[in-house]
């Protein structure tokens, strides 16, 4: 089954002189349970596509459906729902809320969807055990190590339920071991409880684990390839 | 968990919340402060007007008000006694006799409204008799015939008052902590005899260093003041058939109110002296000065009295003195317009530091955005963030406010270097602070809503944020 479906996308930023076409009609579905890397140089597209697939930009044309819902027909209070209900983001800088620890960090997005407070509890407790946290609960974004910080920023990206996870760039500030410990994390996610995670990223280590590869350049696709 | 962060981010930047928290508090105090000495004053003034100068419900025979002609006697004075005398509600109650009268001494003459009492019945209405100066005789504790109690001020103007550094001023002075070169300079001036408090002044003042005066000077003019009591003075004044008389009356007590145009007119004698001399009977009497209890409004009383002895003058002291009523309702107006331009000033420094929260956070605010936090938790927490950062130093303010004027209710502030001016419009020159709960339930909701109206403007620059390009911010 598609969770997303992208039909004939176009994103044009109007600049000063020259007309930028950063994504050039482009075409694709994602099924759910899938581990896709979007990988191409820098200025090919990759985070516009996937602000795009967020919701968090909108298209020049053609339309992104996501769980049958089009998001082109949501106005922005509804995107802003729909995010907080449907999407999951990890970001580069993990962007965590530093006066928060991690268990709140984690907790905060499913009290913003009005989740049970017993119910929240119970969850994060598991998110944060399945990632690997579970004795640093208590611990601010400071005293935590970048592929910790990491972590949580995942765990948080798991806690709203959502149809898909979207990662930009996650591992570009994590040393090897880190990224090595994240993706064997993010893989078992996936592989245990078919989370479907998107990654635009240039690292080859997640490249290699990911199993379907979508190359873009200039706003087109250019390879799609599954393992 | 919007609470929690909002109050965590207060305390993201230490440094900078905790000048805002001082600016608030320190303001806070003073807005307390002002409030609590104002308040204080009024209160004082209202006492001093019922207590001293007008009681709460006053009669009069409505001639008598026009020009103070004495033939006005108030009629039935009988019933008016069997009235009061079922009032429970009427605790004081003085007739008193009151005459226009001239006095005069050898060393000056001044005009005085001779207030003709009887003791028993004037202590319960008006508490002149509890403020008699240090030194300064007795309210009629005394067997001497015709005694007078009158004002420090009409002692001046008769020359009762006068200023000498004796022996045992100069060791009293001692005593209180003057030191011996000061004292060795005084001595150039013992025995010496001052009719005013402004030769004394000027001699002290020729005699000692600048530094000596500041800070000695009122204490020196204090213990060298002398009042020549069972001094004589000549009263002249009309009796009943309109003829002028004279009578001889001895200083017995001096007194000394807040309000210094009071006590130029006011001096008292006993009403049964005042009637043998000039031929006015037992149930003569020209004003009558009631006192009502806690829980009675002057009003009430004054409407049901006006409705039994419908030929006379009968007025509340609000009626008598209406810009002294209007000064409580008027005060309360007041206190919020301290506190409101206090509040304004500082919700420019708080809007500052907002701002530059804000500007910090971009990339956070962005993240929270993008994960689904609508505008409406957004604003939320940013006014909760502001409130908080008000609300900290407001309470801290508040307490120490109150703790202020805790302390300097009992012990007073005192304005005596400025006193004169405020004496002589009625204002003490010694005031105690005082404050009502009420008071800081006001301030406590004014500084929430200048919490409220200061997020605003960082609030509408956080919302107007656009997730993608935040996220992106360095």
């Amino acid at each position: 089954m598609n969770v997303i479906e992208i039909k004939n996308l176009e994103k044009i930023y109007n600049g000063t002189a020259i007309q930028v076409k950063a994504i050039n009609g482009v075409d694709l579905n994602i099924e759910e349970g899938e581990f896709t890397a979007i990988v191409g140089p820098s200025g090919s597209g990759k985070t516009t596509l996937l602000n795009m697939v967020g919701g968090l930009d909108s298209p020049t044309s053609g339309s992104i459906v996501v769980d049958k819902t089009d998001l082109s027909t949501l106005n922005q209070k509804q995107l802003v729902d729909f995010r907080l209900h449907n999407i999951g983001f990890v970001f580069q800088a993990y962007n965590l809320i530093p006066v928060l620890t991690a268990k709140e960090n984690v907790s905060f997005i499913m009290e913003m969807q009005g989740a049970p407070k017993d119910q929240i509890a119970k969850r994060t407790r598991e998110i944060l055990e399945s990632v690997g946290l579970g004795n640093r609960m208590n611990s601010r974004p400071n005293q935590l190590s970048g592929g910790q910080q990491q972590r949580v920023a995942v765990a948080r990206a798991l806690a709203s339920k959502p149809k898909f996870i979207i990662a930009d760039e996650p591992t570009a500030n994590l040393d090897s071991k880190s990224t090595e410990n994240l993706l064997d994390i993010m893989e078992e996610l996936n592989r245990k409880e078919n989370i479907t995670f998107i990654f635009s990223t240039h690292d080859q280590r997640v490249v290699k684990k990911a199993r379907r590869v979508i190359v873009l350049e200039d706003g087109k696709i250019v390879k799609d390839e599954k393992k | 968990m919007i609470w929690s962060i909002a109050w965590k981010n207060v305390w993201r930047n230490r440094k900078r919340s905790l000048v805002v928290i001082g600016a608030v508090t320190l303001g806070t105090i003073a807005g307390v402060f002002t409030a609590g000495m104002m308040k204080g004053w009024v209160n004082q003034r209202i006492e001093s007007i019922v207590y001293t100068e007008i009681s709460h419900v006053k009669i009069h025979q409505p001639e008598y008000l026009l020009n103070n002609e004495i033939n006005y006697t108030i009629p039935n004075i009988d019933q008016i006694d069997r009235y009061v005398e079922n009032q429970p509600n009427i605790i004081g109650y003085s007739k008193r006799l009151k005459l226009m009268a001239m006095a005069q001494t050898s060393g000056g003459n001044t005009a005085l409204m001779l207030q003709g009492i009887q003791l028993n019945e004037e202590k319960n209405v008006c508490r002149v008799h509890q403020q008699l100066v240090e030194n300064g005789g007795t309210f009629f504790d005394t067997n001497m015939s015709n005694p007078i109690v009158i004002s420090d001020k009409t002692a001046e103007q008769l020359r009762i008052k006068n200023y000498k550094i004796e022996p045992e001023t100069l060791d009293s002075l001692k005593i209180l902590g003057v030191p011996d070169k000061i004292i060795r300079k005084l001595k150039t001036i013992e025995n010496e005899r001052f009719i005013t408090e402004k030769l004394f002044k000027k001699a002290i003042t020729s005699t000692l260093s600048k530094k000596g005066i500041k800070k000695y000077g009122s204490l020196i003019v204090e213990t060298s003041k002398h009042y020549r009591l069972n001094s004589k003075i000549i009263l002249t004044f009309n009796d009943i058939d309109g003829e002028l008389i004279y009578q001889t009356y001895k200083v017995c007590g001096i007194f000394k109110t807040a309000n210094t145009m009071f006590d130029q007119m006011t001096a008292y004698v006993l009403r049964d002296d005042l009637s043998a001399i000039t031929g006015f009977g037992r149930t003569d009497f020209h004003e009558i000065a009631m006192i009502v209890n806690e829980e009675t409004d002057p009003g009430q009383i004054r409407n049901e009295m006006r409705e039994k002895f419908s030929g006379l003058s009968i007025m509340s002291w609000k009626d008598i003195s209406p810009e002294a009523a209007m000064m409580t309702s008027f005060m309360d107006i007041w206190y919020l317009v301290i506190m409101g331009i206090i509040l304004l000033a500082l919700a420019f420094g708080i809007i500052n530091t907002m701002l530059m929260a804000i500007l910090e956070r971009v990339k956070e605010l962005g993240m929270l955005m993008a994960i689904g936090m609508n505008k409406k938790r957004v604003f939320r927490m940013i006014m909760l963030e502001t409130i908080f950062l008000t609300m900290v130093g407001a309470v801290i303010g508040m307490v120490l406010g109150g703790i202020l004027i805790a302390v300097t209710k009992h012990t007073g502030i005192n304005f005596s270097s400025v006193g004169e001016g405020l004496e002589a419009m009625g204002w003490s020159a010694m005031v105690y602070p005082d404050i009502d709960f009420d008071f800081f339930l006001l301030v406590t909701a004014m500084v929430i809503v200048t919490g409220i109206l200061s997020s605003i403007t960082p609030a509408r620059k956080a919302l107007k944020l656009n997730p993608v390009e935040a996220i992106r911010t360095e």
